[in-house]
């Protein structure tokens, strides 16, 4: 989306504007434990756009967290849902479909789930810089609640031109899960 | 919408987890002093500070932050996700962004700034990264690459950006008073000496 005007830039900005934002802050732990960081971000995408929009960081974080809570249970009993184990940061040590260098074209994963596909890259051609990591997928996390087995994430670098047209002389790099990647 | 303000529906969240154990009202407090009185040990501008002070007097931490960062950082502070260093070169300047949310390196820098976290920043640093630069106060010469890193996946950010000239002789601890956080994230430059 565009159209946003000047950054916001606060000097001397606090870390907390408001009391409630640093307990909506700490509360995310209380959900966090017992689902994904992708569940989270994909309930947040579930609020109406106009919403959305008009609502700050930390209401976004709230309206969250009070839906994940009660997908949960934990508003009203003292039972705790099973937990979630944490995916290494370790650098995976298998081969995958694409190398460095390789051209390779982002998918256009249009899905009613979540993805981490931004709408300004899809369909576009970059160049594969190296293999990151690996991660379990995002739209699974996002559907289950629980981290699956982890695919491999390419760092993937595109000309700003190619995507904003030729007055943009910058590159773009993004990471990009396997299964987003195909050949151009 | 909610005819509540938010303020009162954090109290209520708070209110009914509290009651059936799931959240201690004395850990949120201790929680959020601790996050806004950090001073370099946790997560926070000064403790990412340290780490680029030392990679700018330390040839092998250097070596070692930008080939194996998460295990580098972790002699600072344990890292949870994969996090890379973009080293900032007299011909590359490197900025960081999550357009999809407000993915950061929290695991070393602390919580991000608000401007970070908006749609203004968001949107419009992959688009035109020099006029939102400018808006920082900083001009790019049109020679210097400029990069930006959208963090679309897991994978954390961290831009080690150049020594400030003058500063020969200087050790860590002087250094690392001139390492601003917007210079880690690629929107500054260090102080000038």
């Amino acid at each position: 989306m565009h159209g946003f005007g000047p950054v916001p830039i606060e000097i001397d900005e606090p870390l907390f504007h408001e009391r409630w934002e640093g307990r909506v802050w700490r509360m995310l732990a209380a959900v966090m434990g017992s689902t994904t960081i992708d569940r989270f971000r994909y309930t947040i995408e579930q609020m109406p756009p106009a919403e959305y929009l008009a609502s700050s960081y930390y209401e976004r974080w709230l309206w969250a967290i009070e839906r994940l809570a009660g997908e949960q249970g934990i508003l009203d009993s003292a039972d705790r849902p099973a937990p979630t184990a944490w995916p290494s940061p370790a650098t995976p040590t298998w081969a995958g479909r694409f190398h460095g260098g390789d051209r390779v074209r982002v998918r256009n994963p249009v899905t009613n789930g979540h993805t981490r596909v931004p709408r300004y890259l899809r369909r576009h051609v970059g160049r594969v810089e190296l293999v990151a990591f690996a991660w379990p997928n995002p739209g699974e996390s996002a559907a289950t609640g629980t981290y699956g087995e982890p695919e491999l994430v390419y760092t993937v670098v595109f000309a700003a031109a190619d995507l904003f047209g030729p007055a943009a002389d910058h590159t773009i790099t993004a990471d990009v899960g396997e299964c987003d990647l195909e050949e151009p | 919408m909610s005819d509540l303000t938010p303020a009162q529906r954090t109290e209520i969240l708070e209110r009914h987890l509290h009651d059936h154990g799931h959240v201690d009202p004395g850990d949120v407090d201790a929680a959020i002093a601790a996050a806004e009185s950090a001073s370099g040990d946790g997560p926070s501008p000064a403790l990412g500070a340290r780490v680029v002070a030392r990679a700018w007097v330390d040839a092998d931490f250097r070596a070692r932050l930008l080939t194996d960062p998460v295990t580098a950082i972790a002699e600072y502070h344990p890292q949870t996700v994969p996090i890379a260093v973009l080293e900032d070169t007299a011909a590359v300047h490197n900025v960081i962004v999550c357009t999809l949310c407000s993915c950061y390196p929290g695991g070393l820098l602390g919580n991000p700034p608000a401007w970070y976290k908006s749609f203004e920043y968001r949107s419009r640093v992959v688009r035109e990264p020099r006029a939102v630069l400018a808006e920082f106060g900083m001009e790019v010469d049109s020679d210097v690459e400029l990069r930006v890193h959208d963090s679309t996946a897991e994978q954390r950010y961290l831009v080690l950006p150049l020594r400030p000239p003058g500063t020969d002789g200087w050790d860590e601890e002087r250094l690392a008073g001139l390492v601003t956080r917007n210079s880690m994230i690629g929107t500054g430059l260090p102080l000038a000496p």
